[in-house]
């Protein structure tokens, strides 16, 4: 029960607290506020529970696969939220300007939208196995070890990104968020592939070289949404989500270059 | 910029809508699993290769579980008393070992495509 329930737990958290690491170290490198955070991370925990409660009636929708659908629409709101909020970071590190609320607020659901989907999880899990005596005790200690080492490993990741420079902190965030962005879109696609709205099969298959279940591969999947196995569906999707973002990236850096210096060329 | 962002938008649309449109929607087999005192029946699963099949997993104990398969790319929460439904394949001739993720060790089994 211990093991299982550190396995699930750092799982769940991992990607979540990657995703809050990057954001909270860009803001601090812009001298952005971070006073947004706590407000997406408390919806998200309330989100969390209330879709956790909701479950069963959320599974059945839509002729069985409403968990599926809704999973992939809360990943493909989070890329979006991303994308958004990176354009802006990026763009504002060359143009400082005073930034609107809508950034603000994109980040905070990216964040609440994250916690939301491994929170639930986390709580269905938790409440399901608290009836049980013998293995309460196992259950929640292995909660409070999985929670100890996702924490630390995003606190451990947000001072690592502040120890660059500027400029190349942002560099590196911004591929960061375009990599955990793509991610979302991976594994929203593998859940409407889960519920036949995509087609399946497999581009290729490199398990026997990075196992989705070895630790570096747990570690991959977690951060980047990595598939040992992915459908051909989901890499195409995938590359054009991340080129997607990589080009519009690129230009809001240019364009923040151009504005702060308004000297014809 | 908001410009680029909602074509950006509106193209990932197009494109799922494409791409769902091409999957068949044609009646598939349909398969059925059921979870008891955290383990599969039956923990091994014959179903036809290169056939896209509709498995229903039951879950007959009280406790939720997580069908869970690195090798199907599968993985979804059931809760207790409830069924859960999952499209499965077209896939190869071969084993897909899957297991439950909140019970891994005693909820495990294979789908064996032939």
């Amino acid at each position: 029960m211990l093991l299982t329930s550190v396995v699930i737990i750092i799982r769940e958290v991992l990607e979540a607290a990657l995703l809050v690491s990057i954001l909270l170290s860009m803001c601090r490198q812009l001298s952005v506020r971070q006073g947004w955070f706590k407000w997406g991370a408390l919806a998200g925990l309330l989100g969390a529970v209330g879709y956790g409660q909701q479950m069963g009636s959320i599974s059945s929708a839509m002729g069985g696969v409403g968990q599926e659908l809704s999973d992939a629409g809360i990943q493909l709101l989070i890329y979006l939220c991303l994308l958004y909020s990176c354009q802006k970071l990026v763009f504002h590190f060359n143009h400082r300007q005073p930034l609107n609320t809508t950034l603000f607020v994109a980040m905070a659901v990216a964040i609440a939208l994250a916690v939301i989907r491994e929170g639930s999880e986390i709580y269905i899990y938790l409440s399901a196995f608290h009836g049980n005596q013998e293995s309460r005790l196992g259950l929640y200690s292995g909660a409070v070890i999985g929670l100890g080492i996702g924490f630390s490993f995003c606190a451990l990741f947000y001072y690592w990104l502040l120890s660059f420079r500027p400029r190349r902190a942002v560099f590196f965030g911004s591929m960061l968020l375009t990599l955990v962005a793509g991610g979302m879109i991976l594994q929203g696609c593998k859940m409407l592939i889960q519920a036949d709205y995509l087609p399946d099969g497999q581009a290729w298959d490199s398990s026997s070289f990075l196992p989705e279940d070895g630790l570096p591969g747990q570690l991959l999947y977690a951060m980047v949404g990595y598939e040992a196995t992915p459908a051909p569906a989901q890499v195409a999707i995938y590359v054009f989500a991340i080129a997607a973002m990589l080009t519009t990236l690129t230009l809001r850096y240019r364009a923040g270059l151009k504005a702060a210096s308004p000297i014809e060329q | 910029m908001s410009k680029l962002m909602s074509t950006l938008g509106l193209a990932t649309v197009v494109a799922l809508l494409l791409l769902a449109a091409t999957s068949v929607w044609a009646e598939k087999p349909s398969f059925n699993l059921e979870i008891r005192e955290h383990l599969f029946t039956p923990a091994e699963l014959r179903v036809p290769a290169n056939t896209k099949i509709k498995l229903w997993v039951y879950n007959r104990d009280s406790t939720p579980e997580e069908f869970e398969s690195y090798e199907l790319n599968r993985e979804k929460v059931i809760l207790g008393g409830q069924k859960a439904l999952l499209f499965i394949g077209p896939l190869p001739a071969g084993e897909y070992p899957f297991f439950g993720e909140f019970n891994p060790k005693s909820a495990q089994g294979k789908i064996i495509s032939e």
